[in-house]
């Protein structure tokens, strides 16, 4: 049985008439922003960034076509596998950090670093949509089946969160907390969770050492961060704020060329890109995120089965949270996490994890009437 | 085909039946959950507005051009004269009144389209004064609708003068302030620069933006002397270039008063032109908001803890033969002498065994306080406001007072360090620096904070002047100005590792040593050696030469006199008798040392026993 030809109603021509060109159109653009952003970080340098991120970038496009021509059924079928991969991935990182003396969150493949707890967002989701799948919201007032759903979300969670890495534990548990919801998990659970959550932490507080405290403190309270995160805050918002209307034009920028913008390439890109094109261009992306948004919501309600419309939501939240994450955080809403601007900012694992993600999200679209046995 | 028989119509029957109030529960909720995102979507937009119009500081510029040049034309129609754009900014000066940064008046050429009858040949003749201009541009500005469009902001008077032999009636001039330099990139990271509209983006110009402008004709007066400022930068510069450092950071500062009189940070920028800086970190201050791990220049404050606060002497003996091991660290001697070396010896040769005992002879707790006191452990208080956070242990524990000793595994800020050390040397009062001149507050005793006894200032005095005469900083010696200082080598950590190829290297001097005025500092980032320097690249070889080299021109700029040679070494005479050299030195020394010798696993003994 090929790969690509396993549902037999569909041939490979059909699947390629119905690619969401509409959809990898403005995947292209917002990469395209990425590219563009890139260059001028560089200070019109394209080889500096702009050219490992476009080579990236197209291994990554040629990939997610891949990944959406293949039939939903064997992603239902690899679903836990790759959430066992994803999860000794995660291990070896660990083991590996140990011997190596040190932090290390990633697995070095020559051409890409890869982080396994980037990866290990949507192979949750992967899992948990596979799970849900099986057992429908009215299965789910049964409180014995959530116990594996718990699971699934907390390993993860714990080995990351021994990294140590606050930030991706977190958007681990609110991607898979959205996707129980979706689900229908009953409501109860999730006020109940969040009421505990609030009312463990003050002896969690109480019992902690001073300076876990302290990390703690310089997490909500970047202003009392020694490196001065404070300061970057500042930076980043003197940059927004001096693109003004219509921004002071491409390789223009002057806060971030002068490196005052920290992290210019990666987690600060939308601060680059808003100084450089204003605030017209600022808006014209959030305007390309939420459309790219909203036509995976559309995909998501098209499908048919359960497995693919909560794999193509659960993705598609996942992807708008970072975009938010990553905003806010640059505009000073949020405390500075290191969270990346999905496809627009440097790096591997992210452009990959998000080309990935819109392939399935694709293939989602493309098998939308496909059946999947309830294994 | 395994999966066939899922899709036989029963089955479909049963699902349809069975799930259909499910399926409309989970429909709601992902509604639910996309609605919330575009909530999400929406504060986000939301703020976008807020910080890149609303807060924003080019906000009444950038709204649109249109709709500014629609206010100007009004105004021009109201004040026949011209309209003033911005407000001119205060001038900075330095402490002789020498003009750092200045308003410059300019015209800037408009055109009334309305009133221009012959767009092409006007453009045309536009083009032959400003031939930077390009006709087809200028051709189509002409022909817009408007009854405003900018033509060129800050002309020169030549191209002023040949715009009014054009005389069209639809050209004309408004006046404009435009920032002006007239020192180029001299004491760049303190002065700052504004951006085109006149707002302070970096350094004093920053800090006093409001001030500057507030239209009050009082320039700003700062502490800095162009002179001495000239001679730092260019010494700076030449340690960097000869020694092929990366960057680097210097400051010459009144131990007394706390006044910066010149201050670097290289790579430098343009401010007139602050975006055609290709080099990276340009713009980054290393004087004071880099932080980094110094090294051995911060022997000065374990030294001077434990003359103040452990009663130690200067027969004293450490025992410097074998590293300490605590725990997975390995404190050893860059330079070792594999002997028991008197206090004088440890800090002359730069022992860090040496240093590590005396902080632990001085005792964690203390040791922190001390610190704290000399203000290492919070951000500078300054008027720049480019100033880092140190980084710091935490917790405290007893290795890093060891670590500390030494000036590793605590990171601060160049000038932090000056500042401390200077504290001590000037008589055991804390300084603070300062960038801004002010009379009144020279003479205010009324802040001092004693950090140490005049008694341990002066010991520290003779121990920096002794490492000149006969320890490693003797390439800062210029014969007659009894110049003291300390050097540092400390290696940089790159990604999360000591590397040995990667260093800091600085020396802090001070003179005249039997009555501190100065502090200079030199630091050059990853210098290299070079056959001059025998392939070394510490301290003492790369800083401590500028420093001599500073105080040579210095000397000439302030007309210092020199000392008479026969008085010069008064102030390390009585040290000798604690130094081991060959000869009748040496045998000098053996019979009168007879101090108590500090050893690690003695001390550790004692503390057992204690317990």
């Amino acid at each position: 049985m090929s790969l690509l030809s396993m549902n037999a109603e569909l041939s490979f021509k059909q699947k390629l008439l119905d690619l969401n060109w509409g959809l990898i159109f403005m995947v292209v653009l917002l990469a395209g922003v990425g590219f563009l952003s890139l260059y001028s970080a560089g200070n019109g340098d394209f080889s500096k960034w702009a050219l490992p991120q476009f080579s990236r970038f197209c291994v990554g496009f040629v990939g997610m076509i891949i990944v959406a021509m293949i039939d939903i059924r064997y992603w239902h079928r690899l679903a836990y596998l790759i959430y066992i991969g994803g999860f000794v991935m995660l291990i070896a990182v660990e083991v590996m950090g140990h011997v190596g003396m040190g932090a290390q969150r990633w697995i070095n493949l020559g051409f890409i670093r890869l982080q396994p707890s980037e990866l290990m967002k949507i192979a949750v989701i992967i899992a948990l949509a596979r799970y849900f799948h099986l057992h429908d919201a009215g299965d789910l007032r049964r409180l014995r089946l959530l116990i594996p759903a718990a699971l699934i979300i907390s390993l993860p969670v714990g080995l990351v969160m021994l990294q140590p890495d606050l930030g991706t534990s977190l958007m681990i548990v609110m991607g898979g907390a959205a996707l129980c919801f979706m689900a229908g998990v009953p409501g109860w659970i999730f006020v109940t969770g969040i009421i505990s959550a609030i009312i463990a932490a003050f002896p969690f507080w109480h019992f902690m050492h001073d300076y876990q405290k302290q990390r703690v403190l310089t997490f909500l309270n970047p202003e009392s961060d020694p490196l001065g995160a404070g300061y970057h805050i500042t930076q980043s918002k003197i940059a927004l704020g001096s693109g003004g209307f219509s921004g002071k034009g491409f390789l223009n920028g002057t806060q971030s060329h002068l490196n005052f913008l920290p992290e210019k390439q990666t987690d600060f890109i939308f601060t680059l890109w808003a100084e450089e094109w204003g605030f017209v261009g600022g808006m014209a992306l959030l305007l390309l995120f939420s459309l790219i948004f909203i036509y995976c919501v559309w995909i998501a309600f098209r499908c048919r089965t359960r497995f693919a419309r909560l794999l193509s939501i659960g993705l598609m939240i996942n992807f708008a949270l970072y975009m938010l994450i990553n905003v806010a955080m640059v505009m000073g809403l949020i405390p500075v996490v290191g969270v990346p601007l999905p496809l627009v900012s440097y790096g591997g694992t992210s452009m990959l994890a998000a080309l990935g993600s819109f392939g399935l999200i694709m293939s989602c679209h493309i098998h939308r009437d496909s059946k999947i046995p309830k294994i | 085909m395994s999966y066939r028989h899922f899709m036989s119509p029963s089955h479909i029957l049963r699902i349809e039946g069975a799930k259909r109030s499910s399926l409309d529960v989970a429909r709601g909720r992902v509604a639910f959950v996309s609605l919330m995102i575009f909530l999400a979507y929406l504060v986000v937009a939301v703020r976008v507005m807020d910080v890149s119009l609303i807060q924003g500081e080019f906000a009444d510029y950038h709204i649109t051009d249109q709709m500014l040049e629609d206010v100007q034309l009004k105004q021009a129609e109201d004040d026949g004269n011209g309209v003033v754009l911005n407000v001119p900014r205060a001038d900075i000066v330095d402490r002789n009144g020498v003009l750092l940064a200045t308003s410059l008046e300019t015209a800037s050429l408009y055109a009334d389209p309305y009133l221009i009858q012959n767009p092409a040949d006007v453009a045309a003749a536009l083009v032959e004064a400003m031939p930077d201009l390009v006709y087809g541009d200028v051709l189509q500005r002409l022909q817009r609708s408007g009854r405003f469009v900018w033509i060129k902001r800050n002309i020169t008077p030549d191209e002023q003068y040949k715009i009014l032999r054009i005389g069209s009636p639809g050209l004309a001039f408004k006046t404009e302030y435009r920032r002006f330099y007239p020192q180029g990139d001299m004491a760049a990271h303190v002065v700052g620069y504004t951006n085109v509209d006149g707002k302070g983006l970096v350094g004093l110009e920053r800090s006093f933006d409001n001030m500057l402008g507030s239209k009050s004709d009082a320039p700003l007066k700062t502490t800095i002397d162009v002179r001495l400022q000239h001679v730092l930068t260019r010494e700076l510069n030449k340690a960097i270039s000869d020694f092929r450092g990366v960057g680097g950071a210097g400051v010459i500062m009144d131990v007394n008063t706390g006044e910066v009189l010149a201050a670097s940070s290289m790579p430098d920028f343009d401010p007139h032109d602050p975006t055609s800086v290709s080099d990276k970190g340009a713009a980054f201050n290393r004087l004071s908001l880099g932080v980094y791990e110094l090294g051995s220049t911060f022997k000065i404050f374990s030294t001077a803890a434990a003359l103040e606060f452990a009663g130690a002497a200067l027969d004293d003996r450490f025992d410097a033969r074998k590293p300490i091991q605590v725990d997975r660290f390995k404190i050893s001697d860059y330079h070792a002498e594999d002997r028991i070396l008197s206090l004088p010896e440890v800090f002359m040769v730069s022992s860090n065994i040496g240093s590590a005992l005396m902080g632990k002879m001085v005792g964690t707790e203390t040791m922190e306080r001390f610190f704290a006191d000399l203000g290492l452990l919070s951000a500078l208080d300054t008027e720049l406001k480019e100033v880092g956070h140190p980084l710091v242990p935490n917790p405290w524990r007893d290795i890093n007072t060891l670590t500390a000793s030494y000036g590793h595994g605590i990171a601060v800020s160049p000038l932090q360090m000056v500042s401390a050390a200077s504290s001590i040397v000037n008589g055991g009062v804390r300084v603070q620096p300062t960038f801004i001149y002010n009379e009144n507050k020279r003479h205010d005793d009324a802040m001092n904070i004693r950090v140490v006894s005049p008694q341990t200032a002066h010991r520290m005095r003779q121990l920096l002047r002794l490492v000149v005469t006969d320890g490693t900083g003797a390439n800062a010696d210029v014969p007659g100005y009894r110049v003291g200082g300390k050097t540092g080598t400390a290696e940089k950590i790159v990604g999360g590792q000591y590397n040995h190829k990667k260093l800091i290297s600085s020396f802090v001097g001070f003179f005249p040593m039997n009555e501190p005025r100065y502090a200079i500092f030199v630091m050059v980032d990853e210098p290299k050696g070079t056959r001059e320097s025998f392939g070394y690249a510490t301290g003492g070889w790369v800083a401590a030469p500028a420093v001599n080299r500073i105080v040579t021109s210095m000397a000439a700029v302030m007309a210092i006199t020199p000392q008479p040679h026969m008085q010069e070494d008064s102030l390390v005479a009585s040290l000798q008798s604690y130094i081991n050299k060959d000869g009748l030195h040496g045998a000098v020394s053996a019979i009168l040392n007879h101090g108590v010798v500090h050893s690690y696993e003695d001390m550790e003994q004692e503390a057992e026993g204690a317990r």
